[in-house]
């Protein structure tokens, strides 16, 4: 934290101003509220703490889990386990708070490696979160005396001190981990979580981690919840299976809804709030309580998705915004050997490759070289396996045989992020990007693969390499990097698109149909692109298109698929005045031509 | 036929039935249907005001189905409806809904447990040894159900209109078929088969407010599982259910009840698709 720029950076500022503030909230607390009150605050404290990784895990990065109690209960019974059977004292507690964690960072570990896959359904992900507390619980069922079954442990040796210290304690835990949280979500490292959120697909295809981002963050939020567990079992001298339920899991869900998913402050306020709410009248109204609290949940999901959070917001501001920060600026990347500078082999070989649906076989056996600085367009109707092609380049789990070489490395079974992090770059056929993000911020998650993400920290230049900024320049994007994108026009998402599949630098690059859609002009500039990325900058690239007038001016070589396989390949006027062609384009005679 | 086997076999025609609804709802609507749990409860509620007031025990299931369809339609376009493109909010509003129905029990009726008339009772041999004579009947009556559903599927012109707006809503709605409607029905339809599915099962239980809660995890598994087909359902149930029997037989009925949760969880790891087609 010694670096000049972390000091100067405004987050920071906010950061440091927030968390003052919030200590010295916690500090006098104790010192005006009453013992009762203080009780329920502790405990309401230690549960914000893992409402606010809640928030992290769904409200930034979309993953629904009901799962967060499981870790707070191994924490809790960490210490509950450790004081009981082994010993007490302060070595022993840090041991324990230890053991909590590191077991919590463990079955976030597994847990993770189980949910988070390429291809995984988010739902899946949410399921394996469910069932986690319910297998904890039963192994803490069936724990017999060492766990206490399903009474729990009570009256353990703890640090009897006094309220107002457990009130530091938890309070001071709350005030550093929102801290944390809060310059998180703001950092570079936020900004891929949110992209994460909004179009997994396509951060892998950036070449983004995606997976391994998620149990990263798990293990993290896991390690949180534990330390919130340990504190709350030393405190209040109990542990039983429901701290490790998925009821509980269930409720954070409900402060995380109801604060405001994605305002982080907004759910450790609800969290704090609702707690306390609910400790003070569930003795008087035990279930009306508990009614009233899901009569609740269930309209603020359907009439206020955004949670309670930016109604207040917008009712006082309450929470300071001030000028919006301005975009960062774009500067040049320095130009460095791509994957593939030194090897001889050609940038993309591919060799036999087969795919079929169930019986149905799209492709059949395609075998087809891209050279470096040669602009090869793949033409045919519709319905021929051109972006299945594509999609057996780019994701080494499509294909159903043959092999895939790129810069003379095989793709095996790699995952999207390993063909990016191999050289391929690829754009789609249908415009996917990530629309709550702006013009800025999409090319530097773009750039995370080279670049890197920053945990806490965000930067203020985008890196990139000439091609990118060539594309920027040419649709005028580079006058509008704090849009949102999903308020950018038609052209000019295709454009951004193409700028940052280039921003990952990329040797050959995919494109599907990239000027499908687009005026004249803008298809002349991006042709003119395309052009100079082969001659200049040595790029191999595959195009899919059906403008064969397109594909007559910029490719070098043209090679024409035709029911799943290769029917013809060769210079462009060759392939483009053959009779072969125009049968199959005309639908008639193509099989008598194909056997000729 | 060993008491074993039929243990699994009505275990497995049990898990069938209460897994059904459930899936109902998933494969129209995409949406998993939290509240199902709350729905079982519900239906047990039904069984035993059914049979406390003395009516007929074999006519607790079709009430409980018909109060649970009625209460369907009611929940569908109050809550589900406008959540139709936020799939992952719906799950947390009809989880909501799921507290809201166990609350509105707990006021009701007090934490307790009940009991429900049973419309047999003891054992016969029909298949064998001495067996719990409800047990085969439930199981013979998910058969049954599983058939209907079938036929309903395949058969009628809801089972199309149905099945096109599994296939592409968006098409279906273009060639005139009435998707909010055919929504409406079924989730209706999931809601009635859960709540008779709970009336089924009460007699082998007894009723609490939170007699679904489990139920809600296996159904839930089995349903991921299979896809969204019966025979398939039929075959996971069949499979984990069979499995759960086994583990809980020899292991620990503990680790029994574990069973279908993890072997899930592993099996959509391996492969995503789970049962469906392979």
């Amino acid at each position: 934290m010694a670096e000049p720029r972390f000091a100067l950076s405004r987050a920071h500022r906010t950061a440091a101003l927030g968390a003052l503030t919030a200590g010295a909230v916690v500090a006098v607390g104790p010192l005006l509220l009453d013992t009762y009150m203080t009780n329920i605050l502790i405990r309401a404290l230690f549960l914000a703490a893992v409402v606010m990784t809640v928030d992290v895990l769904w409200g930034y990065t979309g993953v629904l889990t009901f799962g967060q109690s499981a870790f707070f209960g191994v924490g809790a019974y960490a210490c509950a386990l450790v004081f009981t059977h082994y010993g007490f004292g302060a070595d022993w507690g840090l041991l324990a708070l230890a053991l909590g964690i590191g077991a919590a960072m463990t079955i976030a570990l597994l847990t993770g490696w189980l949910a988070f896959f390429h291809g995984a359904s988010p739902l899946y992900g949410s399921i394996i979160t469910l069932a986690l507390p319910i297998v904890l619980t039963q192994a803490i069922f069936s724990g017999g005396r060492f766990t206490g079954s399903s009474s729990g442990l009570s009256g353990f040796p703890t640090w009897y001190w006094p309220v107002e210290v457990y009130f530091w304690i938890a309070g001071g835990l709350l005030v550093a981990v929102t801290t944390l949280g809060w310059l998180l979500v703001r950092s570079d490292f936020g900004r891929v979580l949110v992209a994460i959120r909004e179009n997994e697909e396509r951060c892998a295809y950036l070449g983004v981690p995606v997976s391994r981002i998620k149990i990263a963050l798990m293990m993290a939020a896991a390690a949180v919840a534990a330390a919130a567990g340990f504190g709350y079992a030393a405190f209040t001298n109990v542990v039983a299976p429901e701290l490790a339920g998925f009821l509980l899991g269930t409720e954070f869900l409900i402060y995380t809804a109801l604060g405001g998913r994605g305002t982080l402050l907004g759910p450790v306020l609800a969290g704090v709030g609702i707690d306390v709410t609910a400790s003070w009248l569930s003795g008087q109204l035990p279930f009306l309580w508990k009614l009233m609290t899901g009569v609740a949940f269930i309209v603020v999901i359907v009439l206020l998705p955004r949670g309670l959070a930016p109604v207040f917001m917008a009712l006082g501001r309450l929470i300071p915004g001030g000028p919006p920060e301005p975009p960062a600026a774009l500067v040049a990347a320095p130009r460095r050997a791509g994957p593939g500078a030194e090897t001889a082999a050609p940038p993309l070989r591919i060799e036999a490759l087969t795919r079929s649906y169930g019986s149905l076989q799209v492709l059949k056996g395609v075998t087809m070289t891209g050279h470096a600085s040669e602009l090869l367009s793949v033409v045919g109707p519709n319905g021929v396996g051109k972006t299945t092609l594509m999609r057996c380049v780019s994701d080494g789990a499509e294909r159903s045989g043959g092999t895939v070489e790129i810069n003379g490395v095989a793709l095996g079974r790699g995952a999207p992020q390993r063909a990016t992090a191999m050289g391929v770059g690829r754009s789609f056929q249908n415009t996917s990007l990530f629309d709550s993000l702006t013009v800025a911020e999409c090319l530097q998650l773009a750039r995370m693969r080279v670049d890197g993400a920053r945990l806490f920290h965000r930067r203020d230049e985008i890196r990139l390499p000439e091609p990118a900024r060539d594309i920027l320049r040419a649709t005028g994007l580079d006058q509008k990097l704090a849009e949102e994108t999903r308020n950018l026009s038609h052209g000019m998402k295709r454009g951004l698109e193409l700028a940052m599949v280039l921003a990952t630098e990329p040797s050959v690059l995919l494109l599907d149909e990239p000027t499908a859609g687009l005026t004249k002009a803008e298809r002349g500039a991006i042709g003119a692109v395309l052009t100079r990325l082969t001659r200049e900058f040595g790029l191999c690239i595959v195009l899919i298109e059906h403008d064969l007038d397109f594909v007559r001016e910029i490719s070098d070589r043209v090679v024409v698929l035709h029911q799943g396989a290769i029917l013809m390949e060769g210079a462009v006027e060759e392939v483009v005045a053959s009779d072969l062609v125009k049968a199959v384009y005309a639908g008639h005679g193509a099989d008598r031509g194909a056997a000729a | 036929m060993s008491i074993l086997v039929l243990d699994i076999l009505t275990t497995s025609a049990i898990l069938f039935v209460v897994a059904a609804g459930l899936m109902v709802i998933l494969g129209v609507m995409k949406l998993i249907n939290f509240a199902h749990g709350a729905f079982l409860t519900v239906g047990g509620y039904a069984a035993f005001l059914t049979t406390s007031a003395g009516i007929s025990p074999w006519l607790a299931a079709p009430l409980a189905g018909l109060f649970g369809f009625a209460s369907g339609l009611v929940i569908e376009r109050l809550i589900v409806r406008p959540l139709y493109d936020r799939p992952l909010d719906a799950i947390l509003a009809t989880w909501g809904l799921g507290i809201v129905i166990g609350q509105l029990i707990t006021l009701a009726f007090g934490r307790g447990v009940q009991f429900a008339d049973s419309p047999l009772t003891g054992v016969t041999s029909l298949l064998g040894p001495d067996y719990s004579a409800w047990r085969i009947a439930v199981s013979a009556i998910a058969i049954g159900v599983g058939l209907a559903l079938t036929a309903l599927l395949y058969f009628t012109r809801f089972g199309l209109n149905a099945r096109a707006v599994i296939m592409n809503e968006a098409l279906a709605r273009g060639l005139g078929i009435d998707s909010v409607r055919v929504r409406a029905v079924t989730f209706g339809l999931g809601a009635g088969l859960a709540c008779a599915a709970g009336a089924l099962i009460t007699p082998l239980l007894s009723v609490d407010p939170n007699m679904g809660l489990p139920w809600l995890v296996n159904s839930f598994m089995l349903v991921m599982v299979s896809g969204v087909s019966f025979p398939s359902l039929a075959l996971a149930a069949l499979a984990f259910g069979g499995a759960q029997v086994l583990v809980s037989t020899y292991v620990s009925p503990i680790v029994g009840g574990l069973t279908i949760v993890v072997l899930a969880a592993l099996v959509l790891r391996v492969n995503p698709k789970g049962f469906a087609r392979g």
